[in-house]
């Protein structure tokens, strides 16, 4: 027999070595045996469990204590269960609070459950290799679940999150269909910009959130690198999204850990009569704003004025708006034109589930059709299927799980954006087409914008996601269970621009047609054998979890550019060209290995110590440096279980102190970074292209390392009415890869290796959650978070001497511009004036652009609201931002031939005006045009770009079960982005870009029918 | 028991797979398929030829020779008295132009650094051909004569430009990341060491029929420049008599053809990047309407021509706006592609040999045979026998020549200027800004930053 101390140790050692001890054995054995003592007689037990207003709750779980057996309500809240006398029976439900009955000879038992407000202890966290309870958490994991995902109408999972979470920063990128989000958890940690992704994992399964877009076919369309990933796994299919944020719960992710780690979990089947749900809703958006811009006659006015103060007396040829050759009463709102229509949306989705005790299954189909503000049919289109498959054998040991997602999208755009056209167009530029329907050129004085029509975007997607969970209890404390992973994904995109997209005046066939096309594939897998032990003595629960990891993603791209084709009609085939250059065509393996443990122990479920660890090695570091350890430790003390804060602090329902510890790192530093390898230099000599040496060989080339520390205060009050979490936590990210400035002499300007940069991210996290009213009728709960981040670059060896001299500076943020001050406008001259720091009489670049200015947010949260009264509910969710941003920027120079905003009304006009606003100039006076060039890089670029947003608002009216026979039927009508507070002067504070179209306002209205 | 037994056994299993992920093999992934690793480059002559051959691309586009507003040719022509600046939006050359360079000078820093990148191209080939047993023995050869000549080509004009500097023979970036600088003397040391091993692995014949790519005689040629600047009269001699004598190569009787790439005084051009291509020295010196956008030559090397020489009237070209002309270098012809290539940028012809010997027979007292070589010259431009006849008056006649024959040429007269000690008694009459620690230029100050044992900066920066 072992003592407790004993079996500490049989814990670390069994774990860590071969030689497994016949002690440890023994102590199986008992357990083994004491689960057989008792065989009483058992009787049936039958009831109906129902809410606090009679009506049956459907798949409630009855478990007998301490025991796996268990039963499920049907349909009409019936369930029936095989117990002793003797045995105590649990019901759960989500969302409502568990009660425990002992069965003390009864035969029948009616159970009545109370709905769970604070759902604290219910909530379970998946932490991706194990769970742990809300309450007993000793990380930072933020849940996300499927009834807020529910509540707005989404494409891309990241949309859920806005808002929602603390420290999480999310930006939509674009209003675009199939853009993406960008995401930073708890701030920007590697100075490269392209290595702050969090780590993606589906249902266990690694998932690439990098686009298998190319930035050459989608760049004019799609901001950002390209077509999001993401938008593959359908925000309806996912049940949860956790988040993981400290170190004590991304540790045991290693090398992948810095950023964050974002865990989806796609529903699953539940047990019960078979049902089948079926969500239908449609709906359609529009450009949340657009910029007040000059009217006809105002810009005519401020055109002639343009050309007066530069002394141009006749006006040139050239200037068709006001020289004649344009009508100059014509007057064309270009926004409403080209960024005005109305996007529809329409989503159906039928899923059927159920199953047993042992098996359940799901099965769940979902279309979704997305069309654009654009004149002309454009529309994205995605299908996806899940399904879900789970089982348990009889006598509970062997469990199966396996899950399937299957995702194809199509996206049909035009080949660019009609935003940047907008900006360009003169209010009285022509019309748009002739009087016999054909596009109108003006004899050639305009590029008609809806010339990008001729040329198109098309995007085609699969992807699938595969994973297959086994998993057998080898005793009752002792489970080994296998993940197994696979996941595909394919992009085909093309970008056509026909000679038809050419002004004619140029005179151009289809020989001038040309075609980008990129075809790119990734597959990667992965297997994860671990072993899970739990042992639980009399005050301590001890948790122990050991696995390696197996994993390989390969990918390959290939992009290329035909021009000159016999006809436009052939465009789209690439052997009809007649040329064809291969941009790029890049093949990358990558395999990663790895042992990872987590130790947890729970002492009177008040001291809670959780140990995690990872040992990495992965083909991305040098040979020198293959391998890499990481770990961290976590401690919680829930001290509201201590007699003492008991007896003197009442109104306190919970309160935790947690801290936590250790390191992760960043393996986002691409593949074969530390090879020595030679690329192509395009040049040729002697017809031949030059092989030239790229980089050095780095055998010490190896992951960002992130340190977390974070100590966190969650406090219940009044029964948890009112619940408080504050965190603060301190990362600092450090051997930071971005290349360590090298002498001339080496041959390179830098070398591909970890440099002793060090970034620092801190910050305050608050969320606070109350209970506003909770009667029968009315139930009305809030939630707000706050997140004050602060982003500090502390160390930079060499700093002058690199390539980031001029972009960043040591003690400010990574995201920082260096401006000139703008110091007005010279009321005599009307120009622009700026601080000419050292004093040389010539504003310039890196003399006198001193001023920093931080475009990280202040701070940033959201308000959550949920209002249910009756069968009504109401949810809404306020988004909110401190922060600076990117000023709207004229499209081209103000007065030139381009449209201004009505902001221009108040321009200098002549020697002695007051204003904000330089002179206008077309060109010819060449200071105005310096000083508005030096305008574009001073402090007047960056403007407020605060706001508070109604980012979502749902109401949903569930029917009563009593008129509709058997059917449950909800109606929904949701918003999005539905109104902005805000000062910014440009399209919209959250894209801050004037190059794509913002987030739409969009309004939906659904069913969801369950039978 | 029995099913203990059992999962002991899977236990067991599990534990046998953990003891395996310390075996680094599963992480191990083959080089990757659409670049080449160092290695796998020296396998093949293929490769090898693409690496070499993109050193030559690089000192046509963008290294020191490149016939750009950044190459040698341009901003010492400026440096020096060839050369005016009319545009004034370029800072970074003008301060070439107006003798007040900084050390923060970007071209300054380009010099510099393209050179020792294709340094570190060269090094990088000797060593990877040193390790390679896959290519034949003369191949191997040729590829090493030119690596060798490469890298003792930059050195030296990086040791005219800059004095003392590092001599990188090595691709280890932690040994030239912390190097000193060496004494020029010893610098000149390695560079005629590289020359004269380039030259014994090189033969007479070139690797096509265009002399792209250097030969025993490009290497000789280099290394009688390099002896004469060094001031050894007697081997530049016998490097400029050898070559003279190969009967290799003609001087071209007709100046107008002497540019062109099938020109017999050609040793080595750069081959252009596509066929059609011209050079960018005829892209960037010639214009065709006044007044000039970058660069013109300078009144005082027009004035200077004797107006009998066929230079004057055939090598530059005048253009004129109302009252006012200037004139453009008008060597090299084709401003523009053509349909075949008519010239490639030449850094080595027969021409400059004839008048690096006579400047060594006038040093070591042939003063006849150095007025036969310089009159050689004087004869093909149309000009009359040289009058000179002392060991003084001839010497500065074969500068003048030197002047004529070569301007506009990879920095000629800067480093005549500088080399004959010509530059601190003369420029200061012309620049108003000059200063006689001009002589060098100014070690680019990122380099002191991130390599102070480069330190003490040249005197006057």
């Amino acid at each position: 027999m072992c003592t407790g101390k004993n079996l500490l140790c049989c814990i670390f050692y069994g774990f860590l070595s071969l030689f497994f001890t016949n002690t440890f054995a023994n102590t199986a054995n008992l357990h083994h045996t004491t689960d057989t003592l008792f065989k009483i007689q058992q009787t049936e037990i039958k009831g109906v469990i129902t809410d606090t207003h009679g009506v049956p709750i459907v798949g409630a779980s009855i478990q007998i204590k301490n025991t796996h057996k268990g039963s499920i309500s049907d349909f009409e809240g019936r369930y029936s269960i095989l117990a002793k006398s003797t045995d105590i029976l649990v019901f759960s439900a989500l969302g409502y609070a568990t009660q425990t009955i002992p069965v003390h000879q009864r035969t029948t038992i009616h159970m009545q459950l109370q709905e769970n407000v604070t759902l604290l202890d219910e909530v379970i966290l998946n932490a991706g290799y194990y769970k742990v309870t809300e309450k007993e958490r000793t990380g930072s994991i933020a849940k996300v679940t499927q009834a807020v995902m529910e509540q707005q109408p989404l494409s891309n999972p990241l949309g859920a999150l806005q808002g929602r979470v603390a420290g999480v920063e999310i930006t939509q990128t674009s209003g675009i269909p199939g853009a993406g989000f960008d995401i930073k958890i708890r701030g920007q940690n590697s100075i490269r910009s392209t290595g702050n992704d969090p780590l993606y994992v589906v249902d266990g399964v690694p998932f690439s959130s990098t686009t298998l877009g190319n930035v050459q076919v989608s760049g004019t369309i799609i901001p950002g690198l390209g077509v999001s990933p993401l938008n593959n796994i359908h925000p309806s299919d996912i049940r949860s999204i956790e988040i993981l944020k400290d170190a004590d719960a991304t540790a045991i992710y290693g090398s992948r850990g810095a950023n964050g780690v974002v865990l989806i979990t796609t529903k699953k089947g539940k047990a019960g009569d078979t049902t089948f749900r079926l969500n239908v809703s449609s709906g359609f958006g529009k450009v949340t704003h657009t910029i007040p811009l000059l009217s006809t006659s105002e810009h005519i006015a401020l055109r002639k004025e343009a050309y007066a103060n530069d002394g141009i007396t006749t006006i040139p040829s050239n200037a068709y708006d006001i020289n004649g050759t344009w009508d100059t009463s014509k007057e064309t709102d270009w926004q409403k034109e080209l960024i005005g229509n109305v996007a529809l949306f329409t989503n159906i989705q039928g899923a059927l589930s159920g199953g047993n005790d042992q098996t359940t299954f799901l099965v769940s189909g979902n279309y979704q059709k997305q069309t654009t503000v654009f004149p002309g049919d454009f529309h994205n289109n995605t299908a996806s299927f899940l399904t879900n498959f789970n089982h348990r054998s009889k006598n509970e040991k062997l469990q199966v799980q396996l899950s399937l997602n299957y995702a194809v999208g199509n996206n049909n755009l035009v080949s660019s954006d009609f935003i940047r056209e907008v900006y360009k167009l003169t209010p009285n530029a022509p019309e748009l087409y002739t009087d016999d329907g054909t596009l109108n050129w003006e004899n050639g004085t305009w590029n008609n914008p809806l010339r990008q029509r001729e040329g198109k975007y098309l995007s085609h997607t699969k992807n699938l996601i595969g994973n297959l969970l086994v998993g057998y209890n080898l005793t009752e404390n002792l489970k080994f269970s296998t993940s197994l992973g696979y996941t595909q994904t394919y992009q085909n995109e093309k970008k056509t621009t026909p000679s038809t997209i050419f002004n004619p005046a140029y005179g151009r066939g289809s020989e001038f047609s040309s075609i980008r096309h990129n075809d790119t594939h990734r597959t990667s897998w992965i297997a994860e054998p671990q072993l899970q032990w739990n042992l639980k003595l009399k005050d301590t629960e001890l948790k122990a979890l050991v696995g390696i990891t197996f994993r390989e993603d390969q990918s390959n791209q290939l992009v290329q550019y035909a021009r000159g084709f016999t006809s436009n009609s052939l465009i789209e085939n690439i052997a009809a060209a007649n040329t064809v250059t291969i941009l790029n065509n890049s093949l990358s393996d990558y395999k990663y290995h790895a042992l990872f443990a987590r130790v947890h122990i729970n002492h009177k479920r008040k001291y809670l110590v959780n140990l995690t660890g990872r040992r990495d090695g992965s083909s991305r570091f040098g040979p020198h440096k293959r391998f890499a350890n990481f770990g961290a430790i976590g401690a919680a003390w829930i001290f509201s279980k201590e007699k003492y804060i008991k007896d003197h602090f009442p109104i306190l329902s919970f309160g935790k102190l947690r801290g936590s510890y250790g390191t992760t790192g960043n393996d986002q530093i691409g593949d074969y970074g530390y090879l020595n390898t030679y690329t192509i230099n395009p040049s040729t000599y002697q017809n031949t292209n030059g092989l030239e040496p790229s980089r050095l060989f780095n055998p010490d080339f190896s992951w960002e390392v992130n340190k977390k520390f974070e100590i966190a205060l969650e406090l219940g009050l009044f029964n948890d009415r009112i619940f408080i979490t504050s965190s603060y936590y301190s990362n600092r990210s450090s051997n930071q890869l971005v290349g360590i400035p090298l002498p001339g002499t080496t041959g390179f300007s830098s070398l591909n290796a970890n440099l002793k940069a060090t970034v620092e991210n801190k910050g305050w996290e608050i969320v606070l959650s109350t209970v506003n009213f909770d009667t029968n009728a009315l139930k009305w709960t809030s939630s707000v978070n706050l997140s004050i981040p602060k982003n500090t670059l502390l160390a930079f060896p060499d700093l002058e001497g690199s390539t980031y001299a001029n972009r960043l500076v040591i003690g400010e943020p990574l995201n920082i511009q260096k401006l000139y001050q703008l110091e007005g406008v010279d009321s005599q001259t009307g120009l622009y004036t700026f601080k000419d720091v050292n004093g040389d009489g010539i504003i310039s670049s890196p003399n006198d652009n001193h001023v920093v200015r931080n475009l990280n947010p202040a701070f940033f949260g959201g308000l959550q609201n949920t209002i249910s009264y009756k069968g009504f509910d109401v949810n809404f969710l306020f988004q909110f931002k401190k922060q600076l941003g990117k000023s709207y920027v004229v499209t081209g120079l103000p007065g030139s031939l381009t449209s201004l905003p009505t902001s221009y009304l108040n321009r200098w006009q002549k020697p002695g005006d007051a204003t904000q606003i330089q002179r206008l100039t077309t060109g010819g006076n060449s200071a105005a045009l310096n000083a508005y060039v030096n305008y574009l890089s001073s402090t007047a670029s960056i403007s407020d770009a605060s706001f508070i947003r109604l980012k979502t608002m749902a109401l949903s009216y569930q029917l009563d079960k009593r008129w509709l026979k058997g059917l449950n039927c909800k109606i929904y009508l949701q918003g999005q982005n539905l109104f902005t507070i805000t000062g910014y002067d440009g399209l919209d504070p959250e894209t801050q870009s004037s190059r794509t179209i913002p987030p739409l306002k969009i309004f939906t209205l659904g069913t969801t029918l369950t039978f | 028991m029995k099913f203990l037994k059992k999962w002991h056994f899977y236990t067991k299993v599990f534990f046998y797979i953990l003891l395996l992920s310390s075996c680094e093999a599963f992480v191990e992934i083959d080089a990757p398929n659409d670049q080449l690793t160092g290695d796998e480059i020296y396998q093949e002559a293929g490769t090898v030829t693409a690496a070499l051959t993109n050193i030559y691309a690089h000192l046509r586009d963008d290294g020191i020779t490149n016939g750009r507003l950044n190459g040698m040719n341009n901003l010492l022509g400026l440096y020096a008295d060839e050369l005016d600046l009319h545009s004034t939006s370029l800072p970074q050359i003008q301060s070439f132009y107006l003798s007040s360079l900084e050390a923060s000078n970007t071209n300054v820093s380009n010099l510099w650094k393209n050179s020792y990148n294709l340094i570190y191209a060269a090094n990088a080939i000797i060593e990877g051909l040193e390790k390679t047993s896959e290519l034949k023995a003369q191949e191997k050869k040729q590829f090493l004569g030119e690596a060798y000549f490469v890298r003792g080509f930059l050195h030296f004009y990086l040791v005219n430009l800059f004095g003392d500097i590092p001599y990188i023979d090595t691709t280890d970036y932690k040994t030239n990341s912390k190097v000193s600088r060496m004494p020029f003397e010893e610098v000149y040391t390695n560079i005629i060491a590289d020359l004269v091993q380039s030259k014994s692995l090189l033969t007479e014949k070139y690797t096509s029929s265009e002399k792209v790519r250097p030969n025993k005689w490009a290497a000789s040629a280099l290394l009688a420049r390099v002896y004469l600047y060094h001031k050894d009269w007697q081997k530049a001699l016998e490097e400029s008599t050898a070559i003279i004598n190969s009967g290799s190569y003609q001087l071209e009787p007709n100046i107008n053809k002497v540019f062109l790439k099938t020109s017999p005084e050609t040793l080595w051009q750069f081959s252009t990047a596509a066929n059609g291509y011209n050079t960018y020295e005829g892209f960037t010196f010639i214009f065709n309407s006044g007044p000039p956008r970058t660069v013109a030559l300078s009144n005082r090397l027009i004035q200077s021509f004797n107006f009998t020489d066929g230079r004057l009237a055939n090598w530059t070209k005048a253009i004129s706006k109302g009252s006012n002309s200037w004139y453009h270098p008008y060597k090299y012809k084709e401003q523009k592609p053509t349909s075949t290539s008519k010239e490639y940028s030449i850094m080595f012809r027969l021409a400059e040999q004839f008048l690096i010997r006579a400047e060594a027979r006038v040093k070591l007292g042939d003063v006849s045979g150095a007025v036969q070589d310089l009159n050689t010259i004087r004869i093909r431009a149309g000009l009359i026998a040289t009058t000179a006849t002392d060991q003084e008056a001839v010497f500065n006649a074969i500068l003048q020549e030197r002047r004529h024959e070569l301007f506009t040429e990879l920095g000629h007269r800067w480093f005549d200027l500088k080399r004959t000690g010509k530059a601190s008694s003369y420029l200061p009459l012309i620049k108003s800004n000059w200063k006689s620690t001009a002589i060098l230029l100014p070690i680019p100050t990122s380099e002191l930053i991130l390599n102070p044992n480069l330190n003490p900066q040249n005197n006057g920066y």
